[in-house]
Protein backbone atom coordinates (compact mmCIF):
# COMPACT_ATOMS: atom_id res chain seq x y z
CA UNK A 1 0.00 0.00 0.00
CA UNK A 2 2.70 2.54 0.74
CA UNK A 3 4.98 1.92 -1.87
CA UNK A 4 1.68 2.19 -4.20
CA UNK A 5 1.50 5.55 -2.78
CA UNK A 6 4.83 6.56 -3.24
CA UNK A 7 4.15 5.36 -7.18
CA UNK A 8 1.26 7.98 -7.02
CA UNK A 9 2.97 10.80 -5.83
CA UNK A 10 5.73 10.37 -7.93
CA UNK A 11 3.52 9.74 -10.95
CA UNK A 12 1.76 13.13 -9.80
CA UNK A 13 5.03 15.10 -9.70
CA UNK A 14 6.23 13.87 -12.79
CA UNK A 15 3.39 15.43 -14.43
CA UNK A 16 3.88 19.03 -12.91
CA UNK A 17 5.96 21.95 -14.70
CA UNK A 18 8.88 23.00 -13.39
CA UNK A 19 7.67 25.73 -12.04
CA UNK A 20 4.70 24.09 -9.88
CA UNK A 21 7.39 21.81 -8.79
CA UNK A 22 9.64 24.22 -7.15
CA UNK A 23 6.79 26.06 -5.47
CA UNK A 24 5.68 22.98 -4.32
CA UNK A 25 6.18 22.31 0.08
CA UNK A 26 5.22 18.67 1.41
CA UNK A 27 2.64 20.34 3.02
CA UNK A 28 -1.01 18.48 3.58
CA UNK A 29 -2.93 17.78 0.45
CA UNK A 30 -5.02 20.66 -0.22
CA UNK A 31 -2.68 23.31 1.45
CA UNK A 32 0.40 22.97 -0.94
CA UNK A 33 1.69 26.53 -2.31
CA UNK A 34 -0.10 27.87 -4.99
CA UNK A 35 0.99 27.72 -8.29
CA UNK A 36 2.14 30.95 -9.58
CA UNK A 37 1.67 32.52 -12.86
CA UNK A 38 3.49 35.99 -13.29
CA UNK A 39 1.25 38.65 -16.12
CA UNK A 40 4.55 40.17 -17.22
CA UNK A 41 4.56 42.63 -20.62
CA UNK A 42 1.31 41.78 -21.60
CA UNK A 43 1.81 37.78 -21.00
CA UNK A 44 0.93 34.72 -19.14
CA UNK A 45 4.30 32.86 -17.69
CA UNK A 46 4.43 30.12 -17.99
CA UNK A 47 1.63 30.18 -20.07
CA UNK A 48 0.45 26.72 -19.63
CA UNK A 49 0.77 25.49 -16.07
CA UNK A 50 -0.16 21.90 -15.52
CA UNK A 51 -1.57 21.03 -11.84
CA UNK A 52 -3.41 18.51 -9.62
CA UNK A 53 -6.95 18.25 -8.99
CA UNK A 54 -7.37 20.74 -6.10
CA UNK A 55 -4.48 22.71 -6.57
CA UNK A 56 -4.53 26.64 -6.75
CA UNK A 57 -3.19 29.04 -9.23
CA UNK A 58 -2.00 32.37 -8.39
CA UNK A 59 -1.72 34.74 -10.84
CA UNK A 60 0.21 38.25 -10.03
CA UNK A 61 0.09 40.95 -12.61
CA UNK A 62 3.55 42.80 -12.51
CA UNK A 63 3.02 45.24 -15.01
CA UNK A 64 2.23 49.36 -15.08
CA UNK A 65 -0.79 48.64 -17.00
CA UNK A 66 -3.98 46.34 -15.64
CA UNK A 67 -5.17 43.28 -16.46
CA UNK A 68 -7.89 40.30 -15.71
CA UNK A 69 -7.81 36.67 -15.76
CA UNK A 70 -10.75 35.00 -17.32
CA UNK A 71 -11.48 31.51 -18.58
CA UNK A 72 -13.25 30.98 -22.17
CA UNK A 73 -16.27 29.59 -20.53
CA UNK A 74 -16.13 32.23 -17.40
CA UNK A 75 -15.94 29.08 -15.01
CA UNK A 76 -13.05 31.46 -13.40
CA UNK A 77 -13.36 35.57 -14.04
CA UNK A 78 -11.33 37.86 -11.81
CA UNK A 79 -11.81 41.34 -10.58
CA UNK A 80 -9.33 43.83 -12.83
CA UNK A 81 -5.53 43.20 -11.33
CA UNK A 82 -3.52 46.62 -11.10
CA UNK A 83 -0.07 46.22 -10.83
CA UNK A 84 0.91 43.79 -8.07
CA UNK A 85 -2.53 42.77 -7.55
CA UNK A 86 -3.25 38.88 -7.31
CA UNK A 87 -6.03 36.72 -7.92
CA UNK A 88 -5.96 33.27 -7.21
CA UNK A 89 -8.62 30.15 -8.18
CA UNK A 90 -8.71 26.24 -6.94
CA UNK A 91 -9.48 24.17 -9.19
CA UNK A 92 -12.20 21.18 -8.53
CA UNK A 93 -12.32 19.42 -11.28
CA UNK A 94 -9.94 17.68 -14.00
CA UNK A 95 -9.84 19.26 -17.37
CA UNK A 96 -8.08 22.04 -19.95
CA UNK A 97 -8.94 25.38 -18.92
CA UNK A 98 -8.20 28.18 -21.56
CA UNK A 99 -8.03 31.46 -20.26
CA UNK A 100 -7.26 35.36 -21.69
CA UNK A 101 -7.07 38.95 -20.76
CA UNK A 102 -10.63 40.78 -21.19
CA UNK A 103 -9.07 43.70 -21.28
CA UNK A 104 -6.08 42.89 -24.02
CA UNK A 105 -7.53 39.15 -25.66
CA UNK A 106 -4.43 38.97 -27.34
CA UNK A 107 -3.04 37.62 -24.00
CA UNK A 108 -4.43 33.71 -23.27
CA UNK A 109 -3.28 31.45 -21.16
CA UNK A 110 -3.60 27.56 -20.33
CA UNK A 111 -4.27 25.22 -17.27
CA UNK A 112 -4.07 21.97 -17.30
CA UNK A 113 -5.96 19.95 -14.57
CA UNK A 114 -5.34 16.40 -14.28
CA UNK B 1 -17.79 62.76 -56.81
CA UNK B 2 -13.93 62.27 -55.79
CA UNK B 3 -12.12 59.93 -58.08
CA UNK B 4 -10.45 57.15 -57.48
CA UNK B 5 -7.01 57.73 -55.78
CA UNK B 6 -4.26 54.93 -54.79
CA UNK B 7 -3.57 54.42 -51.30
CA UNK B 8 -0.74 57.23 -50.02
CA UNK B 9 1.12 56.96 -46.93
CA UNK B 10 2.13 60.81 -46.43
CA UNK B 11 4.31 61.75 -43.73
CA UNK B 12 6.45 64.81 -43.03
CA UNK B 13 8.80 65.77 -40.42
CA UNK B 14 10.45 68.77 -39.39
CA UNK B 15 13.33 67.91 -41.39
CA UNK B 16 12.35 65.41 -44.30
CA UNK B 17 9.25 65.08 -46.42
CA UNK B 18 8.22 61.33 -47.02
CA UNK B 19 5.44 60.21 -49.43
CA UNK B 20 5.58 56.49 -49.98
CA UNK B 21 2.79 55.10 -52.34
CA UNK B 22 1.72 50.94 -51.70
CA UNK B 23 -0.75 49.17 -53.36
CA UNK B 24 -1.50 46.95 -50.45
CA UNK B 25 -3.86 47.19 -47.52
CA UNK B 26 -0.61 45.99 -45.41
CA UNK B 27 1.98 48.55 -43.58
CA UNK B 28 4.55 50.73 -45.00
CA UNK B 29 7.03 49.81 -41.82
CA UNK B 30 9.75 52.38 -43.17
CA UNK B 31 7.26 55.26 -42.70
CA UNK B 32 5.87 53.98 -39.70
CA UNK B 33 9.57 54.39 -38.40
CA UNK B 34 9.78 58.11 -39.59
CA UNK B 35 6.13 58.75 -38.47
CA UNK B 36 7.74 57.84 -34.63
CA UNK B 37 9.94 60.04 -35.00
CA UNK B 38 8.45 63.20 -35.64
CA UNK B 39 5.99 62.34 -32.97
CA UNK B 40 4.61 65.30 -30.94
CA UNK B 41 6.30 67.39 -33.14
CA UNK B 42 3.75 69.38 -34.32
CA UNK B 43 2.26 68.74 -37.61
CA UNK B 44 -0.26 70.50 -40.07
CA UNK B 45 -2.21 68.33 -42.11
CA UNK B 46 -4.44 68.79 -45.28
CA UNK B 47 -6.61 66.06 -46.74
CA UNK B 48 -7.71 66.73 -50.24
CA UNK B 49 -9.35 64.37 -52.64
CA UNK B 50 -8.71 61.29 -50.15
CA UNK B 51 -5.25 62.30 -50.32
CA UNK B 52 -2.94 63.82 -47.06
CA UNK B 53 -0.83 66.33 -47.02
CA UNK B 54 1.62 67.29 -44.04
CA UNK B 55 3.78 69.69 -42.87
CA UNK B 56 5.90 70.11 -39.67
CA UNK B 57 4.47 73.48 -38.14
CA UNK B 58 7.28 75.42 -37.75
CA UNK B 59 7.65 75.42 -41.91
CA UNK B 60 4.08 77.36 -41.93
CA UNK B 61 5.13 80.76 -40.90
CA UNK B 62 2.18 80.62 -38.33
CA UNK B 63 -0.53 80.07 -40.70
CA UNK B 64 -2.67 77.98 -38.99
CA UNK B 65 -6.38 76.51 -40.85
CA UNK B 66 -9.26 78.12 -40.44
CA UNK B 67 -12.42 76.90 -41.19
CA UNK B 68 -16.25 76.49 -40.72
CA UNK B 69 -16.20 74.03 -37.86
CA UNK B 70 -13.14 73.75 -36.00
CA UNK B 71 -13.12 70.57 -33.16
CA UNK B 72 -10.02 69.33 -30.99
CA UNK B 73 -9.53 65.63 -30.05
CA UNK B 74 -7.75 63.82 -27.09
CA UNK B 75 -7.18 60.82 -25.92
CA UNK B 76 -6.11 58.65 -23.33
CA UNK B 77 -5.85 60.03 -19.94
CA UNK B 78 -5.49 57.53 -17.83
CA UNK B 79 -6.49 59.52 -14.57
CA UNK B 80 -5.00 57.42 -12.25
CA UNK B 81 -1.97 56.27 -13.67
CA UNK B 82 0.75 56.86 -11.24
CA UNK B 83 3.74 54.63 -12.39
CA UNK B 84 7.24 56.41 -13.89
CA UNK B 85 6.30 56.84 -17.19
CA UNK B 86 4.32 59.84 -15.61
CA UNK B 87 3.90 60.06 -12.06
CA UNK B 88 1.39 63.20 -12.67
CA UNK B 89 -1.36 62.89 -14.99
CA UNK B 90 -3.40 65.38 -14.03
CA UNK B 91 -0.47 67.97 -14.70
CA UNK B 92 -0.16 66.52 -18.10
CA UNK B 93 -4.08 67.12 -18.66
CA UNK B 94 -4.01 70.24 -17.12
CA UNK B 95 -1.38 70.99 -19.80
CA UNK B 96 -3.00 69.59 -22.76
CA UNK B 97 -6.71 71.69 -21.33
CA UNK B 98 -4.46 75.04 -21.32
CA UNK B 99 -3.46 74.73 -25.08
CA UNK B 100 -6.91 73.90 -26.12
CA UNK B 101 -7.94 77.18 -24.23
CA UNK B 102 -5.27 78.50 -26.24
CA UNK B 103 -5.72 77.84 -29.55
CA UNK B 104 -6.47 80.44 -31.98
CA UNK B 105 -9.99 79.53 -33.02
CA UNK B 106 -11.81 78.30 -29.74
CA UNK B 107 -12.93 74.88 -31.18
CA UNK B 108 -17.03 73.99 -31.36
CA UNK B 109 -16.32 70.72 -29.80
CA UNK B 110 -14.47 68.42 -27.80
CA UNK B 111 -13.42 64.36 -28.80
CA UNK B 112 -12.12 62.57 -26.54
CA UNK B 113 -11.46 58.79 -27.61
CA UNK B 114 -11.10 57.01 -24.79
CA UNK B 115 -9.11 55.86 -21.84
CA UNK B 116 -10.58 58.55 -19.80
CA UNK B 117 -9.24 56.66 -17.04
CA UNK B 118 -6.75 54.08 -16.07
CA UNK B 119 -9.12 51.78 -13.87
CA UNK B 120 -12.71 52.91 -14.48
CA UNK B 121 -12.95 54.29 -10.77
CA UNK B 122 -15.36 56.89 -10.00
CA UNK B 123 -12.98 59.11 -8.02
CA UNK B 124 -10.92 59.00 -11.32
CA UNK B 125 -13.99 59.66 -13.48
CA UNK B 126 -14.50 62.51 -11.01
CA UNK B 127 -10.98 64.30 -11.63
CA UNK B 128 -11.39 64.37 -15.23
CA UNK B 129 -15.19 65.80 -15.18
CA UNK B 130 -14.51 67.83 -12.88
CA UNK B 131 -11.02 69.41 -14.93
CA UNK B 132 -12.79 69.71 -18.13
CA UNK B 133 -15.03 71.99 -16.94
CA UNK B 134 -12.23 74.12 -17.32
CA UNK B 135 -12.35 74.14 -20.76
CA UNK B 136 -14.04 77.30 -22.84
CA UNK B 137 -14.88 74.81 -25.19
CA UNK B 138 -18.38 73.51 -23.69
CA UNK B 139 -19.32 70.65 -25.74
CA UNK B 140 -17.76 67.34 -25.09
CA UNK B 141 -18.18 63.88 -26.64
CA UNK B 142 -16.97 60.71 -25.93
CA UNK B 143 -16.16 56.90 -26.60
CA UNK B 144 -14.89 54.65 -24.15
CA UNK B 145 -11.39 52.97 -24.04
CA UNK B 146 -10.87 49.56 -22.48
CA UNK B 147 -9.80 50.94 -19.15
CA UNK B 148 -13.48 53.17 -18.70
CA UNK B 149 -15.40 49.62 -18.60
CA UNK B 150 -13.78 47.67 -16.11
CA UNK B 151 -15.67 45.78 -13.99
CA UNK B 152 -19.10 46.83 -14.88
CA UNK B 153 -19.04 46.65 -18.67
CA UNK B 154 -19.30 50.23 -18.97
CA UNK B 155 -22.13 50.98 -17.02
CA UNK B 156 -20.63 53.87 -15.14
CA UNK B 157 -18.97 55.23 -18.20
CA UNK B 158 -22.38 55.80 -19.92
CA UNK B 159 -24.41 57.46 -17.16
CA UNK B 160 -21.33 59.96 -16.96
CA UNK B 161 -20.60 60.29 -20.96
CA UNK B 162 -22.97 58.56 -23.01
CA UNK B 163 -26.76 59.16 -22.12
CA UNK B 164 -28.89 58.75 -24.33
CA UNK B 165 -26.22 56.49 -26.41
CA UNK B 166 -27.32 52.87 -28.15
CA UNK B 167 -26.42 49.64 -26.89
CA UNK B 168 -22.96 49.61 -25.47
CA UNK B 169 -22.55 53.51 -26.00
CA UNK B 170 -22.62 54.09 -29.57
CA UNK B 171 -24.42 57.18 -31.10
CA UNK B 172 -24.15 60.15 -34.11
CA UNK B 173 -25.09 63.69 -34.32
CA UNK B 174 -24.37 66.40 -36.88
CA UNK B 175 -22.22 69.44 -36.75
CA UNK B 176 -22.14 72.29 -39.71
CA UNK B 177 -22.78 69.55 -42.24
CA UNK B 178 -20.42 66.85 -41.05
CA UNK B 179 -21.67 63.39 -40.07
CA UNK B 180 -20.43 62.07 -36.82
CA UNK B 181 -20.48 58.55 -35.74
CA UNK B 182 -19.12 57.34 -32.20
CA UNK B 183 -18.48 53.72 -32.01
CA UNK B 184 -17.83 51.71 -29.18
CA UNK B 185 -14.68 48.52 -29.93
CA UNK B 186 -13.65 47.69 -26.27
CA UNK B 187 -16.50 45.64 -25.02
CA UNK B 188 -17.31 41.58 -25.33
CA UNK B 189 -13.62 40.93 -26.42
CA UNK B 190 -12.84 37.46 -27.40
CA UNK B 191 -9.95 35.10 -26.21
CA UNK B 192 -7.37 35.75 -29.06
CA UNK B 193 -9.18 38.42 -30.42
CA UNK B 194 -8.97 42.33 -31.17
CA UNK B 195 -11.14 45.46 -30.76
CA UNK B 196 -14.82 44.27 -31.34
CA UNK B 197 -17.38 46.68 -33.00
CA UNK B 198 -19.99 43.74 -33.00
CA UNK B 199 -23.18 43.00 -35.01
CA UNK B 200 -25.81 45.55 -33.53
CA UNK B 201 -23.44 48.20 -33.42
CA UNK B 202 -22.62 47.83 -37.54
CA UNK B 203 -26.55 46.96 -38.72
CA UNK B 204 -26.75 50.46 -36.62
CA UNK B 205 -24.36 52.08 -38.40
CA UNK B 206 -24.96 50.98 -41.76
CA UNK B 207 -28.76 52.81 -41.28
CA UNK B 208 -27.22 55.38 -39.51
CA UNK B 209 -25.60 56.61 -42.98
CA UNK B 210 -27.64 54.76 -45.41
CA UNK B 211 -29.92 58.21 -45.79
CA UNK B 212 -26.98 60.80 -46.25
CA UNK B 213 -25.89 61.81 -49.53
CA UNK B 214 -22.41 60.87 -50.52
CA UNK B 215 -20.73 64.53 -50.45
CA UNK B 216 -21.42 64.71 -46.39
CA UNK B 217 -18.33 64.67 -45.06
CA UNK B 218 -18.08 62.17 -42.23
CA UNK B 219 -16.39 61.82 -39.09
CA UNK B 220 -16.05 58.93 -37.48
CA UNK B 221 -14.38 58.15 -33.80
CA UNK B 222 -13.85 55.41 -31.43
CA UNK B 223 -10.98 53.87 -29.64
CA UNK B 224 -9.05 51.23 -30.87
CA UNK B 225 -7.95 51.84 -34.95
CA UNK B 226 -10.06 51.16 -37.00
CA UNK B 227 -6.86 49.66 -39.30
CA UNK B 228 -4.44 47.38 -39.07
CA UNK B 229 -1.96 49.22 -37.24
CA UNK B 230 -0.18 46.01 -35.36
CA UNK B 231 -2.30 43.22 -34.65
CA UNK B 232 0.29 41.64 -32.57
CA UNK B 233 -0.32 43.81 -29.94
CA UNK B 234 -4.05 44.00 -30.34
CA UNK B 235 -4.17 47.37 -32.39
CA UNK B 236 -6.91 46.77 -34.64
CA UNK B 237 -10.10 45.59 -34.70
CA UNK B 238 -11.26 42.45 -36.18
CA UNK B 239 -14.17 43.58 -38.00
CA UNK B 240 -13.64 47.29 -39.02
CA UNK B 241 -13.53 46.27 -42.61
CA UNK B 242 -17.49 45.96 -42.18
CA UNK B 243 -18.01 49.29 -40.80
CA UNK B 244 -15.69 51.11 -43.59
CA UNK B 245 -17.44 48.87 -45.90
CA UNK B 246 -21.12 50.58 -45.17
CA UNK B 247 -19.18 53.93 -45.75
CA UNK B 248 -17.89 53.51 -49.63
CA UNK B 249 -20.13 55.57 -50.71
CA UNK B 250 -18.90 59.06 -49.27
CA UNK B 251 -15.76 61.10 -50.80
CA UNK B 252 -14.45 62.00 -47.20
CA UNK B 253 -14.45 59.93 -44.06
CA UNK B 254 -11.87 60.47 -41.35
CA UNK B 255 -11.77 57.95 -38.45
CA UNK B 256 -10.05 59.69 -35.42
CA UNK B 257 -8.76 56.85 -33.01
CA UNK B 258 -6.26 56.75 -29.57
CA UNK B 259 -5.11 53.64 -27.54
CA UNK B 260 -1.83 53.49 -29.63
CA UNK B 261 -0.57 56.53 -27.41
CA UNK B 262 0.95 57.82 -30.21
CA UNK B 263 0.44 59.89 -33.81
CA UNK B 264 0.14 58.03 -36.95
CA UNK B 265 -1.77 58.48 -40.01
CA UNK B 266 -2.96 56.50 -43.44
CA UNK B 267 -4.55 57.56 -46.47
CA UNK B 268 -6.60 54.65 -48.16
CA UNK B 269 -8.97 55.41 -51.17
CA UNK B 270 -11.79 58.09 -49.65
CA UNK B 271 -10.61 57.56 -45.68
CA UNK B 272 -8.29 59.14 -43.55
CA UNK B 273 -6.73 57.11 -40.56
CA UNK B 274 -5.44 59.19 -37.76
CA UNK B 275 -4.80 58.18 -34.30
CA UNK B 276 -3.85 60.79 -31.63
CA UNK B 277 -1.57 61.10 -28.81
CA UNK B 278 -1.87 60.31 -25.34
CA UNK B 279 -2.41 63.14 -22.50
CA UNK B 280 -0.66 60.42 -19.84
CA UNK B 281 2.06 58.45 -21.31
CA UNK B 282 3.61 57.31 -24.65
CA UNK B 283 3.51 54.12 -25.65
CA UNK B 284 6.38 52.10 -28.22
CA UNK B 285 6.18 52.00 -31.96
CA UNK B 286 5.12 48.88 -33.17
CA UNK B 287 7.10 45.90 -32.43
CA UNK B 288 10.03 48.08 -31.11
CA UNK B 289 9.77 47.12 -27.58
CA UNK B 290 8.64 43.28 -25.81
CA UNK B 291 5.15 44.97 -25.34
CA UNK B 292 3.53 48.06 -25.63
CA UNK B 293 3.20 49.12 -21.95
CA UNK B 294 3.87 52.87 -21.08
CA UNK B 295 7.24 53.96 -22.77
CA UNK B 296 9.44 55.45 -19.75
CA UNK B 297 11.30 59.29 -21.66
CA UNK B 298 13.18 61.37 -19.84
CA UNK B 299 11.13 63.86 -17.99
CA UNK B 300 11.99 66.98 -19.69
CA UNK B 301 11.00 65.09 -23.08
CA UNK B 302 7.82 63.56 -21.84
CA UNK B 303 5.54 67.15 -23.10
CA UNK B 304 7.14 66.76 -26.72
CA UNK B 305 5.72 62.88 -26.52
CA UNK B 306 2.10 63.74 -25.04
CA UNK B 307 -0.50 66.10 -27.01
CA UNK B 308 -3.44 67.30 -28.31
CA UNK B 309 -5.53 67.27 -31.93
CA UNK B 310 -7.10 70.07 -33.71
CA UNK B 311 -9.33 69.40 -36.70
CA UNK B 312 -10.69 72.17 -38.68
CA UNK B 313 -13.45 71.34 -42.16
CA UNK B 314 -14.05 73.95 -44.72
CA UNK B 315 -17.30 73.81 -45.75
CA UNK B 316 -17.66 72.77 -49.50
CA UNK B 317 -13.95 72.09 -49.88
CA UNK B 318 -14.45 68.67 -48.48
CA UNK B 319 -11.22 68.76 -46.78
CA UNK B 320 -10.47 68.45 -42.82
CA UNK B 321 -7.13 69.84 -42.06
CA UNK B 322 -5.34 67.57 -38.96
CA UNK B 323 -3.30 69.25 -36.35
CA UNK B 324 -1.17 67.85 -33.25
CA UNK B 325 0.36 69.60 -31.44
CA UNK B 326 2.39 68.24 -28.32
CA UNK B 327 2.01 69.60 -25.09
CA UNK B 328 5.68 71.44 -25.54
CA UNK B 329 8.48 71.57 -28.23
CA UNK B 330 11.36 68.93 -27.72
Amino acid sequence: MKAKQYLLVIAVLLTLPFAALAQSSPAQPGQAAPVEVKIDNFSFSPGTVTVRVGSTVRWTNRDDIPHTVVSDNEIFKSKTLDTDEQYSYTFANPGTYDYFCSIHPKMTGKVVVQ
Amino acid sequence: MSKKIEPTLVFAGAKDVIEFDHHHDGIDRRGFLKCMAWAGAGTYCVMQGGVLHSYALGGLGGHKPKGDLSFVQISDSHMGFNKPANPDVTATLQAAIDKINALPQAPTFLLHTGDITHLSKPGEFDTVQQMLKGLKTGDHFFVPGEHDVLNDDGAQYRERFAKGSRGSGWYSFDKSGVHFVGLVNVMNLKAGGLGSLGKEQLEWMEKDVKHLSKSTPIVVFTHIPLWSVYPEWGWATDDSAQALGSLKKFGSVTVLNGHIHQTMRKVEGNVTFHTAMSTAFPQPAPGSAPSPGPMKVPEEKLRAVLGITDVNFVQGSHALAITDEALSGQ
